[in-house]
């Protein structure tokens, strides 16, 4: 049992941190980030075939969060100078156009079969051990962005960054370039999904693409809207309801027969799918929302 | 690539193309008067397919009384998603339409693949022989998929540029608050615009799966080219959808031999950041740049 409940704390923080990076994006500066998963899938992918070849996990993380943070370049180039919906179109076909080159370029990424034998976290600890440091880890490193990002706010840059939210076209009549931060604020969060993707590779030790589909985005979309749209706190609360419901899921396909895991993924989408547009009918601002919009 | 597989090649892309034409006008005109995108497009040209599924294997014959009880049923259903949804949040931010549409796609996808499973459809149609000259394949199949989906733009076009209807539709796109002043009512307006939006998915869906084969992710897979089409045409303008939308199924297609059939939509999306890096206005739009 205790094996399970930091089993699953561990899946929490790693979804907190998609959700820190997400609030940072869209909360904080409100860019409209449906590709979300797509640097998720970058960071894991980009630690494991890095320490499969050798490299030690301490230059593998970085490297994750660095090549998510690249891959944020251009898109953000591509689309931030224009209104905003064209972000969401991008990233979203971002998302697709990464799971499926995963996905064909088997000579690197083996293709649908998936990499196993990623090396774990702390893998010289013994199982039990294991876990609990990449928690203990894991607690550290959402700790660090949460108090990053309390700096960020309380910083002229994040100040700036309100501002681009709430009032774009005043920013940019003082003289400053919006683009310019929104592309920087854009890598910050897809560094810290890559970040997460390296913790996520080195916990399940075996991806595939199909782990990262476009529900993984809107799952942490949810846990955003849940908590309420640029609550840090809030993000986290989301987070927590989150994986409640998607570990409650399994335990309901343990007491209902006869539901295949094919359909329990039918089911998941479809509340998701229920969840989000009950929200954005009922109640956009969350549960801790303060900016109703 | 000898001569003959490259005119294959375009003949395959041209009538992809006018398939893709048709959500992508669907998309432009939603997105030109309501400003958002609407992502569950896609999923309602599924739901369109398979009401035309069911409606063929009852024994109705697949033109015109399927077909059109799939235009019919996806028209509905995109009027009562807007009568449901989407039209209580329009004053809401963009974003709150935008994760509506998104979950109402997740929402169909869902409901369709519990209830008739993961497998792949087809239509049982006759078989019907290629034309063949000198090795340029010619499918009836295909012209008949063409001739369908040129009807519907052309229908379209009339609809927005000889009716009473389509000029109002015109001119709440242009500017929805001189229109409402000019006396303009937009609610049935907007019925209107759903219903149409909704009947053009739903032939996609259905000409979909006539050309190839149904999945619950087909409209999905479909969406993406769509987008990349209108934002190639530039968004609102309906002839750039449907120009758009040709050119992209030829460049899919063309891509086959270079990089092979599953990037189709890596293509799909190479183009359309492209576009936007170096020309965002698209081929017949104007850009709404953030200032």
């Amino acid at each position: 049992m205790d094996a399970y409940l930091v089993s699953i704390g561990i899946v929490v923080l790693i979804y907190a941190l998609l959700a820190i990076g997400l609030n940072l994006q869209y909360g904080e500066t409100g860019l409209i980030n449906f590709g979300h998963v797509a640097f998720f899938a970058i960071g894991a992918y980009a630690s494991a075939l890095l320490s499969l070849k050798g490299v030690p996990l301490w230059l593998s993380f970085p490297a994750a969060a660095a090549l998510a943070a690249l891959a944020a370049v251009p898109l953000g180039m591509a689309a931030l100078r224009l209104r905003e919906d064209y972000l969401a179109i991008v990233t979203l076909g971002f998302s697709e156009t990464t799971r499926l080159v995963i996905q064909q370029e088997e000579w690197l990424t083996r293709g649908v079969q998936g990499l196993p034998g990623v090396p774990a976290l702390f893998a010289s600890a013994g199982t039990g051990a294991r876990n609990w440091l990449q928690l203990g880890a894991l607690v550290c490193a959402v700790l660090l962005a949460v108090m990053a990002t309390r700096l960020l706010q309380k910083s002229a840059f994040g100040r700036l960054l309100r501002a681009i939210r709430d009032n774009e076209p005043a920013v940019a009549a003082l003289g400053k370039d919006p683009a310019g931060y929104k592309i920087r604020v854009f890598m910050l969060g897809a560094a810290l999904a890559g970040i997460a993707g390296a913790f996520y590779a080195h916990f399940v030790t075996f991806i595939t693409p199909e782990q990262f589909v476009p529900l993984v985005t809107f799952y942490v979309w949810m846990s955003i809207i849940l908590g309420g749209v640029g609550s840090l706190r809030g993000a986290l609360l989301g987070t927590l309801v989150l994986v409640v419901f998607l570990e409650g899921s399994r335990f309901l396909r343990d007491l209902v027969p006869g539901i295949a895991e094919a359909q329990m993924a039918h089911i998941r989408l479809g509340v998701v799918g229920l969840a989000l547009i009950l929200c954005m009918l009922y109640r956009p601002q969350g549960m801790f929302g303060k900016r109703v919009p | 690539m000898s001569f003959q597989l490259l005119v294959n090649l375009l003949i395959n892309g041209i009538v992809e193309g006018l398939i893709i034409a048709l959500p992508a006008l669907a998309l432009t005109l939603v997105m030109g008067i309501c400003k958002f995108p609407n992502a569950s497009a896609g999923d309602t040209m599924t739901l369109g397919a398979y009401a035309a599924l069911v409606l063929h294997a009852g024994g109705l014959p697949m033109f015109f009384v399927a077909t059109l009880g799939a235009m019919v049923f996806s028209a509905l259903v995109s009027w009562a998603a807007y009568r449901l949804i989407f039209s209580r949040i329009t004053q809401a931010p963009m974003v709150a339409s935008l994760l509506a549409a998104i979950g109402l796609a997740f929402v169909m996808r869902s409901v369709l693949a519990l209830s008739v499973g993961p497998e792949a459809r087809t239509f049982k149609l006759p078989l019907v022989r290629a034309w063949n000259f000198d090795g340029i394949r010619l499918l009836p199949t295909d012209l008949m998929i063409a001739a369908a989906a040129l009807l519907a733009v052309v229908a379209v076009f009339c609809l927005l540029g000889l009716t009473d209807a389509g000029r109002k539709l015109r001119a709440v796109a242009d500017n929805p608050d001189l229109a409402r002043l000019s006396g303009i009512r937009s609610r049935r307006l907007m019925w209107l615009l759903w219903a149409v939006a909704g009947a053009l998915a739903g032939l996609g869906g259905v000409l979909i799966g006539v050309k190839g084969v149904l999945t619950p992710e087909i409209g999905w897979e479909f969406v993406l080219p769509a987008f990349a089409a209108v934002i190639l045409g530039g968004i609102g303008s309906p002839v750039g959808a449907v120009v758009g939308a040709v050119v992209m199924g030829i460049a899919q297609e063309l891509s086959v031999p270079l990089v092979g059939p599953s990037y189709k939509l890596v293509v799909a999306f190479a183009v359309m950041v492209v576009v936007l890096l170096f020309r965002p206005a698209g081929l017949f739009g104007t850009a709404e740049k953030v200032r």
